[in-house]
């Protein structure tokens, strides 16, 4: 008996004592190869490649962190091990989950030691309200709670970061910071999960702009019906497409893209990365995630695409410029599986862009590289684009069939490749600074024709007329 | 044994009773003076004008951020003034009220202890403190939450902003000592300050921190004159 209660004070105190004995001297050493780049010699932030980054990496000096489960400055060793391994959405810093766990806690050892005097103060962790699980009803005090507490001001009203605060918006530090897509969970610097959430509403994000709303909601438990109707803002993950199919249609193809027409097609969501191969890069790009819709009758192919962008930029020509999107085709439909350089061709391969401008609208274009656009005369597309709450909507249609060695002609039942550029002119991108996609695919439906109408009923007709034949046969021949 | 304990404890209780009330008694005993701080600026105000465009109804459509305010005979406002080594000073409660997006008044003073925030915008304000020896605060004051206290208890002067409102800034002092800010011209009096030598200090925003010892004298109004220099 005393034996086992002997033991099970030992497990107690193995437990109570930290899993890792830290060790500062063993951080600094796998600091110094994995982290200095970015976060500095001194832990200052200033990396040489931090110039580059957009959020800048943390200062480790000031002992100022975003993420924290604490209601005070101090985080928890475990929650910058859990920074350390799972990494910042949205950012450049990466899950360091492929570092030996005894690496990781001696690294949150070593970059304690920057702010020693922080650290003095222990963490006092944060208890949150009672969990409210989500339901209609919830979500519809959330949003209330939402515009209440005006949350719109900087993440906008439908939350997708685009609030009359945002260009302001700065950190400790004086560098720009967005305020989070609340529709795009994913890229949540704390995590998507609800506790994390919560977490993040009831002590907000030290260092930004990002206040603490736990002692300003009407009730404790306001905090997870915010959570509720943040998570109702969006899907969990972007749910990447890999195909687009380009539905086939009897009607005519609205160009209105708010019209019923559009929501009854799935999108596929493609994403998008900065263009980092040719002068100027894009290490920051601001569009990631395309929505793609496609329909085609007989005459004409249109897409309709969706994006995020937080405010409609026209440009001055300066520092701005002009918002735009393109779909890239080649030329032809290319023999095999050979298609021109992705990045808008080269000299001898160029690509066909159909492409939307803030200003000027839709275009068909030739382009032999990123700088070498041309315009194709005679070019037979139209369009519309709608600005609304941080979100382009926008029809691009074309006729299938085109003349010239510059445009192709959609046939289908055929994969043609497709790839997508964008720009958010607001955010300084123009050229060859973009965000951008390799090659994917596109396919168009055969058309519907009207023969699934006509033969099943023709089918199940003479099926009974046969029934019926066989049926009168056997009882003449009872009857005989 | 116990009964030692609690006699001791008895005999600390009276003690620390005793030096509480003798405590401000001592202080006026001594003799207090006044101090008459003229602070003088020769440069030219410094104001940034800015478009607003949000809550235009609550905060106007221009505003305008008073770096420097200059009054008549070049006296300075806005700088706050202090007799930082002076104790005893009586408890000053800190009040600052956002109103028509500002921080009003724009600078303050508070002895340790707490700072009564108002929100008389029926808007969404945060305030966001620059502080390093008091934790530093970010917390949201939406419109219906209309007063908040925070605890400030370490000596500091703290810069408040409003992140929704980004030209939205404004400064507590908090100082154990006696202290004041200077009004439109330039002026601010200290009273009751305990006779003698005392260092008065005044710091202002933009323009920094000057400090100079004075001889105080009981029951009399002892004027001194700060120059401030522009940077």
């Amino acid at each position: 008996m005393a034996g086992i209660r002997i033991a099970a004070a030992l497990l107690l105190l193995a437990g109570a004592a930290p899993a890792w004995a830290q060790d500062a001297n063993a951080g600094k050493a796998v600091y110094e190869r994995k982290c200095l780049l970015c976060h500095g010699e001194k832990g200052d932030g200033k990396g040489p490649s931090a110039e580059l980054l957009l959020p800048k990496p943390r200062d480790f000096t000031r002992g100022l962190y975003k993420i924290r489960s604490t209601v005070n400055k101090t985080p928890t060793d475990q929650d910058l091990f859990r920074i350390i391994t799972e990494g910042m959405p949205g950012t450049s810093m990466p899950a360091w989950a492929v570092l030996p766990e005894k690496d990781r806690h001696n690294l949150v050892a070593y970059i304690k030691s920057f702010a020693p005097e922080v650290f003095k103060e222990a963490p006092k962790k944060l208890e949150l309200p009672k969990e409210v699980s989500s339901s209609e009803a919830s979500i519809k005090r959330g949003k209330e709670m939402f515009d209440a507490i005006e949350c719109h001001k900087c993440h906008g009203t439908e939350g997708r970061g685009d609030g009359p605060s945002r260009p302001e918006l700065k950190d400790e530090w004086g560098h720009p910071v967005a305020p989070a897509n609340l529709t795009k969970r994913w890229t949540f610097r704390g995590g998507r999960a609800r506790t994390e959430i919560a977490t993040r509403l009831a002590n907000g994000v030290l260092g930004t702009p990002m206040p603490a709303f736990l002692e300003a909601v009407e009730k404790p438990e306001d905090i997870w019906h915010l959570t509720n109707y943040i998570v109702s803002l969006g899907p969990d993950s972007p749910q990447p497409a890999t195909l687009v199919t380009v539905s086939a249609v009897r009607d005519a193809i609205p160009d209105d893209p708010g019209a019923d027409f559009w929501k009854k097609i799935t999108p596929s969501n493609i994403l998008l990365e900065g263009q980092v191969i040719v002068d100027p890069r894009n290490f920051n790009p601001a569009i990631d995630l395309v929505s793609v819709r496609a329909a085609h009758n007989d005459k004409e192919i249109a897409f309709h695409l969706t994006w995020d962008d937080p405010a409609e930029s026209k440009g001055d020509g300066k520092a701005t410029f002009p918002d735009a999107i393109a779909l890239q085709f080649a030329p032809q439909q290319p023999p095999g599986t050979e298609r021109p350089y992705f990045l808008m061709g080269d000299a001898t391969d160029g690509v066909y862009l159909l492409r939307w401008e803030q200003g000027k609208g839709v275009t068909e274009v030739s382009a032999h590289g990123p700088t070498k656009l041309a315009p194709i005369p005679g070019g037979e597309a139209a369009g519309k684009a709608v600005f609304k709450n941080g979100q382009y909507a926008l029809v691009m249609k074309r006729p299938l069939a085109a003349a010239g060695a510059e445009r192709p002609t959609f046939r289908p039942g055929v994969f043609t490749p497709v790839a997508f550029q964008a720009w958010d002119g607001g955010a300084g991108e123009t050229g060859p600074k973009m965000s951008l996609t390799s090659w994917y695919y596109l396919r168009l439906e055969e058309p519907q024709s009207n023969r699934k109408f006509v033969i099943p009923p023709v089918v199940a007709l003479l099926t009974f007329a046969v029934l019926g034949m066989i049926v009168r046969a056997a009882r003449s021949r009872a009857i005989q | 044994m116990r009964k030692t304990f609690v006699a001791l404890t008895a005999m600390a209780l009276v003690g620390s009773a005793a030096m509480f009330v003798a405590g401000p008694r001592l202080a006026g005993a001594q003799g207090g003076g006044t101090v008459e701080v003229d602070v003088k600026y020769n440069g030219a105000p410094v104001v940034e004008k800015l478009k607003v465009n949000k809550d235009t109804e609550k905060c106007g459509t221009e505003t305008a951020i008073e770096k420097v305010v200059v009054g008549s005979n070049k006296g300075l406002a806005n700088a706050v003034v202090s007799a930082p080594n002076t104790k005893g000073a009586k408890p000053v409660k800190g009040m600052v009220d956002q109103h028509g997006c500002k921080f009003v008044p724009h600078v303050s003073v508070m002895t340790p202890g707490e700072l009564e925030l108002k929100n008389s915008d029926d808007i969404l304000h945060n305030i966001h403190t620059y502080s390093t020896a008091n934790p530093a605060i970010n917390k949201a004051q939406p419109k219906f939450k209309k007063v908040m206290t925070e605890k400030f208890e370490k000596p500091e002067i703290i810069k408040l902003t409003c992140d929704v409102h980004s030209w939205m800034q404004g400064w507590v002092a908090v100082v154990p000592g006696i202290a004041a800010v200077t009004d439109g011209n330039g002026v601010a009096k200290l009273e009751n300050v305990p006779a003698g030598k005392q260092k008065i200090e005044v710091w202002h925003e933009t323009l920094g921190k000057q400090d100079k010892d004075v001889d105080v004298k009981a029951g009399q109004t002892t004027k001194v004159t700060f120059e401030m220099k522009g940077k």
